[in-house]
């Protein structure tokens, strides 16, 4: 019943170009040169999909969902798994957990405010949370689990059978709505009211002196608003900053099992497969030398909760970031010419002083909120269905 | 003698209906003269070594949890003992582990029948079938490429680099190995029961219309009308591995289903009149493999021997080869005694155990930068 996903190369090169068109001609704050971005903005509410409309009963079973261990190959894994509430609904190691006798080979993002992003995982392999769901249930170093055994499982739950008739109508769970319902629930893990936020609402005291101070340096003399934009503080475009290599890929024997794992089951040249040290990123979803070591820009909210940081979690407090980004970024497989040289020619040495460092990173911590706890929920059993 | 598939069917309803009293005749094929001792077939010493350590090494299931030997264990005959299987963590089986011992010389493996291509089909997949062993081979290729032990022992049995295609050629190469040895009925030491029980074998008991050729099977599938086993239908977590195991094979209107359909999946006759079928097991090492059946529902032999006496279970679609047979309990008892007989010495040995520890983590590849993956 496993099956081999066949890779698809579809529509990311549409969606940067339309990324790098929707940034054009939106008036904000100019920056050095003669560029403008998108100017931050407070943060709305996110958008809901018309086929997948919220509600109540929706988002309770979907949260139920997200804890549920059945939902995964062994029974072991659930979304809550890599994604705990108590570690920025992320998890707090370079690299994600990984299903049982595995680890995972990038650093687990968070789910909050996941629901405003177009473009999900550190790639963008998925265009929707209910797409990206069940991406994460079945991948071999994450969840493993197999559509039937999962959609069969639910059936064996009666309060399953219970809500999803009540949500989606059907007589049996389906696995399809399973995901919508998880999607649903995460469209509410959304924190919008940092003093950030509550700043760009016109709430003038919402930021101290300091974190003032670092926001107009993360506007203007740091050019973080290059990536850093708009309501999200992301333009969801692809860049290459020159992180290095994850450490682990060097030193655990289980990490160099999952990383060639990965570049062999995404696909590369039989060159490739032998010679790569460092993570492809976008290359894997266009196979185009120029998006070798490339990820989505991430969104900055809540970041104070998800340390570590990066597609592979080299840096491990707000801190570090700024300062890799001070020295003009770093270097990596791909700035080097040994697969490629596609550094972003954005990142330059800043010349911040050490004040103007500790200004951005007070910047970044109003830009983090409150915590978002949820009591964990009770989980129904199976049940042996009535005899016919 | 070798007849046809279709003469062997002729002679069967002959011999049916003899043994259903209808008419006293002399078969017209006297059975059992290709009975007689299992032919080893070649294998690779390097190669089948190979094989026993992946056979016996935990790391190639999804979560590194079982082997392939966590059900097909020597001591039980390469059999679990159990009635019903064990299965991948979060799935319970719904069939009775079968024996591997002569398992390279079947046509065709499951007890369904559902693979009859070759063990490299049938390695594959067990090592991926969610609630067998739930492995991406991917993953598992470059588990066993970690593993410095194995990469020099493919190197050693010439099968290059670790692959997932070679790791399927290899435990299949260890599966030759596995082959029945020392059974009385082979070595001509059966006591007079046995000997007797052979008489009533190949004769009034009519086993041997199924149960023929040195395996002691027709590798074809019947009914015999052996009962479900309730089991499999009240613990929610059988009855779930089972209901997305008949989704995926196409089984009709599966979550209403109460019945294991067996061989039914090869062509879903409309008529139902396959449902129920399972293939013939072989009746050599079942001293081992006890408890017995598709789905484990008899204990002992002398039940199994009861069962046939009585002409097989209650089901719409048995077999018309099942008639009540009409066998003394002295009878059954040779019989008991001749099945005992097709069992050999243990294959518990070194030679098919991997007995050395199997690590379960694996170490770095030092200068991992300077290596080729």
């Amino acid at each position: 019943m496993k099956q081999i996903n066949t890779f698809s190369l579809l529509a990311s090169g549409a969606v940067v170009s339309m990324a790098i068109a929707g940034a054009v001609g939106l008036t904000a704050p100019a920056l050095a040169g003669d560029m403008a971005y998108p100017a931050l903005e407070a943060l709305g509410q996110p958008p809901i999909p018309s086929d997948n409309q919220m509600t109540e009963a929706k988002i309770e079973l979907g949260k139920m969902l997200f804890w549920d261990p059945r939902l995964g190959g062994d029974a072991s894994t659930a979304c809550v798994t890599c994604h705990e509430p108590d570690q920025g609904w992320a998890f707090s190691d370079s690299l994600s957990r990984g299903y049982p006798g595995t680890v995972h080979w990038r650093n687990s993002q968070s789910v909050i405010n996941s629901a405003y992003l177009g473009q999900l995982f550190w790639a963008g392999s998925a265009k929707s949370l209910e797409k990206q769901a069940p991406s994460a249930a079945k991948g071999a170093v994450a969840g493993n689990g197999e559509n039937d055994v999962m959609e069969t499982r639910l059936a064996f739950i009666p309060e399953y059978r219970e809500r999803f008739n009540d949500v989606f109508g059907t007589e049996w769970p389906r696995i399809g709505d399973a995901w919508a319902a998880i999607a649903a629930f995460e469209r509410t893990l959304v924190v919008n009211d940092t003093p950030v936020d509550r700043y760009l609402n016109g709430e003038t005291d919402a930021l101290n002196e300091q974190q003032l101070a670092g926001m107009e340096l993360f506007n203007g003399k740091a050019g973080c608003i290059q990536c850093h934009n708009g309501p999200q503080a992301t333009d969801e475009n692809y860049y290459n900053l020159g992180v290095p290599p994850a450490e682990r890929w060097e030193e655990d024997g289980l990490a160099q099992i999952t990383f060639r794992y990965e570049i062999y089951a995404k696909g590369v040249t039989q060159e490739m497969y032998r010679e790569l040290k460092d993570d492809p990123g976008l290359y894997f979803r266009t196979k185009e030398a120029d998006h070798l070591g490339k990820f989505r820009t991430p969104p900055l909210r809540y970041t104070a909760y998800t340390a570590p940081y990066m597609h592979n979690g080299t840096f491990w407090d707000l801190e570090e970031v700024v300062r890799f980004y001070n020295d003009g970024g770093g270097e990596n497989d791909f700035t080097d010419g040994t697969f490629a040289s596609t550094k972003t020619p954005k990142l330059q040495p800043l010349g911040l002083t050490d004040g103007e460092i500790g200004d951005l990173v007070a910047f970044l911590e109003a830009f983090s909120g409150d915590e978002v706890t949820v009591e964990a929920p009770a989980l129904p059993p199976y049940a042996a269905l009535p005899s016919q | 003698m070798k007849i046809s598939r279709f003469q062997e069917g002729v002679a069967r309803l002959l011999c049916a209906s003899a043994l259903a009293g209808a008419a006293v005749a002399t078969p017209t094929v006297t059975w059992g003269e290709d009975l007689g001792p299992v032919v080893a077939p070649e294998f690779n010493a390097a190669k089948a070594e190979l094989g026993r350590r992946l056979f016996f090494d935990a790391r190639l299931s999804g979560d590194a949890a079982i082997s392939c030997a966590s059900c097909h264990q020597p001591e039980n005959g390469f059999t679990d003992g159990l009635p019903l299987s064990k299965a991948y963590p979060g799935s319970d089986g719904f069939r009775n582990t079968p024996t591997l011992i002569n398992t390279s010389l079947k046509a065709n493996w499951f007890h369904d029948g559902r693979l009859g291509t070759n063990l490299n089909d049938v390695t594959r997949e067990s090592l991926t079938e969610d609630y067998s062993m739930n492995m991406d081979m991917r993953l598992m290729q470059e588990r066993v490429k970690q593993d410095p032990v194995y990469v020099e022992m493919f190197e050693a049995a010439g099968m290059g680099e670790p692959s997932n295609g070679g790791i399927r050629k290899l435990i299949p190469e260890y599966l030759k190995t596995l082959i029945s040895k020392n059974a009385p009925f082979d070595t001509g030491t059966m006591s007079d029961a046995a000997t007797r029980g052979q008489e009533l074998f190949t004769g009034k008991a009519g086993c041997i219309a199924c149960h023929d050729g040195p395996r002691l099977t027709d590798d074809s599938r019947h009914n015999t009308g052996v009962p479900e086993n309730p089991e499999i239908w009240s613990n929610p977590v059988r009855h779930m591995t089972y209901a997305a195991f008949a989704s995926f094979m196409g089984v009709e209107n599966y979550m209403n289903v109460r019945r294991d359909v067996g061989a039914y999946i090869w062509d879903h006759k409309a008529d139902g009149s396959t449902i129920g079928t399972f293939i013939t097991p072989t009746l050599r090492e079942l001293t081992y493999t006890a408890p017995y059946m598709h789905n484990g529902m008899i204990g002992s032999l002398a039940e199994v021997v009861a069962f046939y006496n009585a002409g097989g279970g209650d089901d719409a679609n048995k077999d018309a080869l099942l008639q009540p047979l009409g066998l003394s309990d002295g009878e059954q008892a040779d019989l008991v005694a001749f099945l005992e007989a097709l069992s050999g010495d243990p294959l518990t040995s070194s030679d098919y155990v991997w007995e050395d520890a199997i690590p379960t983590n694996y170490p770095a590849i030092e200068n991992w930068r300077e290596q080729k993956n």
